[in-house]
């Protein structure tokens, strides 16, 4: 806890630090207002809003079809989940079937974003914590996913790929070939990552019980993802409530024993070697035909529909409120950001400064995607 | 699904008003409907069987506000669709004491529809700017504002009669 000295007698030599929204360790335009006593940070508020688009309102201001681009512009380093939650929404209401192939090849995609988001995520905690040789190697190996993605979806960040009932496009034997060089590739990488950051001393001092977040807290304030399953807690919407064809694959669902920032950043490690088995095994099972259902004129039917799916932050949930038009009447998007932030008042309290960076940093934000 | 129908006697237990959903649908398992007053007592409740929140928002309807609370269990799947009229003062109780985190959607709420939460400790504005704070930006226009019931979910035995979609002014 705080430091004694003989000038301070009581809260009177707190001082006000602003952190952000330029600050490089807020990752994007986040603000917070740390009340400090010395080096430690008695008071946390954090200020949001500076990337607010109001995407609910433009949601509910154009047909269904008009919001694809905006899913991709949410958390725009893993949008291909945000995609498919809202798509699945969409098919979930009017009970649109999609072709198998398209479903194996949504799994596919999401997965390899997954991976590249862990990976931007990993990356740029490490280079938070003052090491800047790790994010090199992580952009390295991201750069060969985001070719591949590239040249089946268009776009190398904010994808718009899928479409209610399939995917915009059938992928080709040249991403088979490349997806599959890049699990080989990546299989041999994963090692090397771990002699050079997971099993280092300054890394392991940095971020050991630092953060911690126990499963009481995690309920409280609905933390999800990594950020959840650091604690202990093997709790993943695709096991327990499975969406597209996620059932029809072998993995495992990676936790960690003490909730603090090291188990954080162990569970995204183990978790990008799940998401490997899961596309081979995607790959392997592929099956052929169509990959887009014929489009309907769809209506969105009177009443709601929840729709949830597991993204590499954590939970995403579409709730969308119907009145029989074309137009959504309410689209309200839970963002697992926004929910994970919210803790960090109660998890940094008192902490000193500098593992206040490292635990916000292992909470992997994305900012535009806690703004909406 | 044992933890499903657990909760489903749990909750009938306590004088809620609940209901089984398909979740092939509806994406949740259970729909509870409460009055202001059960508010608390419901997010004490979910709160003592170990469910997380997953978001609270609001929808803007004749003639006043549904508030929405959905919670998922970390063990089993089970969603729980929870939904609440404010009163005409646009009030209804926090859940903030219990869920922590409803601090923040709670004032998000506030922000878009001007819902007061009571007993809230800290309802400043959340995403949009102290220069905005009286925007209410999801506020519906008069003609396109409806009616509870046309937004709700019609039973199959409605749904096959064709739904007339009816406008407050009629």
């Amino acid at each position: 806890m705080a430091t004694m000295t003989k000038f301070q007698t009581n809260d009177k030599h707190r001082f006000l630090l602003n952190m952000g929204p330029q600050h490089p360790a807020t990752h994007g335009v986040l603000r917070v207002i740390l009340e400090m006593d010395g080096e430690y940070a008695m008071g946390i508020d954090p200020v949001l809003g500076y990337g607010h688009r109001m995407q609910e309102k433009m949601a509910e201001s154009r047909v269904w079809q008009g919001f694809y681009p905006n899913t991709g512009r949410m958390d725009y380093v893993g949008a291909m989940p945000f995609n498919h939650g809202y798509v699945a929404l969409i098919e979930r209401m009017a009970g649109i079937e999609v072709p198998e192939r398209a479903e194996y090849i949504r799994v596919i995609t999401s997965e390899m974003n997954r991976i590249s988001s862990h990976l931007l995520g990993i990356g740029a905690y490490v280079l938070d914590l003052g090491a800047f040789t790790p994010i090199l190697y992580a952009f390295d190996d991201r750069e060969d996913i985001l070719d591949a993605l590239e040249d089946i979806t268009g776009s190398r960040l904010t994808y718009c790929y899928y479409r209610v009932g399939g995917v915009l496009k059938d992928i080709d034997d040249t991403f088979i070939k490349r997806t599959r060089a890049f699990i080989a590739n990546f299989r041999k990488r994963i090692p090397m990552f771990n002699d050079l950051v997971t099993g280092n001393i300054i890394f392991i001092k940095r971020t050991e019980g630092v953060g911690i977040i126990t499963a009481d807290m995690a309920r409280r304030y609905g933390a999800t993802g990594p950020t959840l399953r650091g604690s202990g807690i093997p709790y993943d919407i695709r096991k327990s409530e499975p969406y597209s064809v996620y059932s029809h694959f072998d993995f495992d669902i990676p936790t960690g024993k003490n909730g603090d920032s090291l188990d954080r950043y162990n569970v995204r490690i183990m978790e990008m070697e799940q998401s490997l088995r899961i596309i081979e095994q995607a790959l392997d099972k592929l099956p052929e035909g169509p990959v887009l259902a014929k489009p309907k004129k769809t209506k969105l039917q009177e009443g709601d529909c929840s729709f949830s799916v597991e993204t590499a932050r954590g939970v995403l949930t579409y709730y969308l409120v119907g009145d029989g038009s074309e137009v959504p009447y309410k689209l309200k998007i839970r963002v697992p950001s926004f929910s994970n932030l919210s803790l960090m008042e109660e998890m940094c309290t008192g902490m000193l400064i500098a593992d206040l960076v490292s635990a916000m940093g292992s909470l992997d934000l994305v900012i535009p995607e806690i703004d909406r | 699904m044992s933890l499903v129908n657990d909760t489903l006697g749990k909750l009938k237990a306590g004088q809620f008003d609940v209901l089984e959903s398909d979740y092939k649908k509806s994406g949740y398992h259970l729909e509870v409907k409460l009055n202001e007053t059960q508010v608390q007592n419901f997010a004490r409740m979910m709160y003592e069987t170990e469910f997380y929140l997953d978001f609270v928002t609001a929808v803007h309807v004749a003639p006043c506000f549904q508030v929405v609370y959905q919670f998922a269990h970390f063990n089993e799947a089970c969603r729980i669709n929870a939904k609440a009229m404010a009163n005409e003062a646009r009030e209804i109780p926090t859940i903030a004491d219990v869920f922590q985190g409803a601090e923040w959607h709670e004032r998000e709420t506030h922000d878009f529809y001007g819902v007061v939460f009571t007993g809230h400790p800290d309802l400043r504005t959340l995403l949009l700017s102290e220069e905005d704070a009286d925007l209410k930006p999801l506020l519906k226009k008069e003609d396109k504002l409806v009616s509870v019931e046309t937004i709700t979910r019609k039973s199959e035995a409605e749904a096959e009669k064709k739904p007339v979609k009816k406008n407050i002014e009629e």
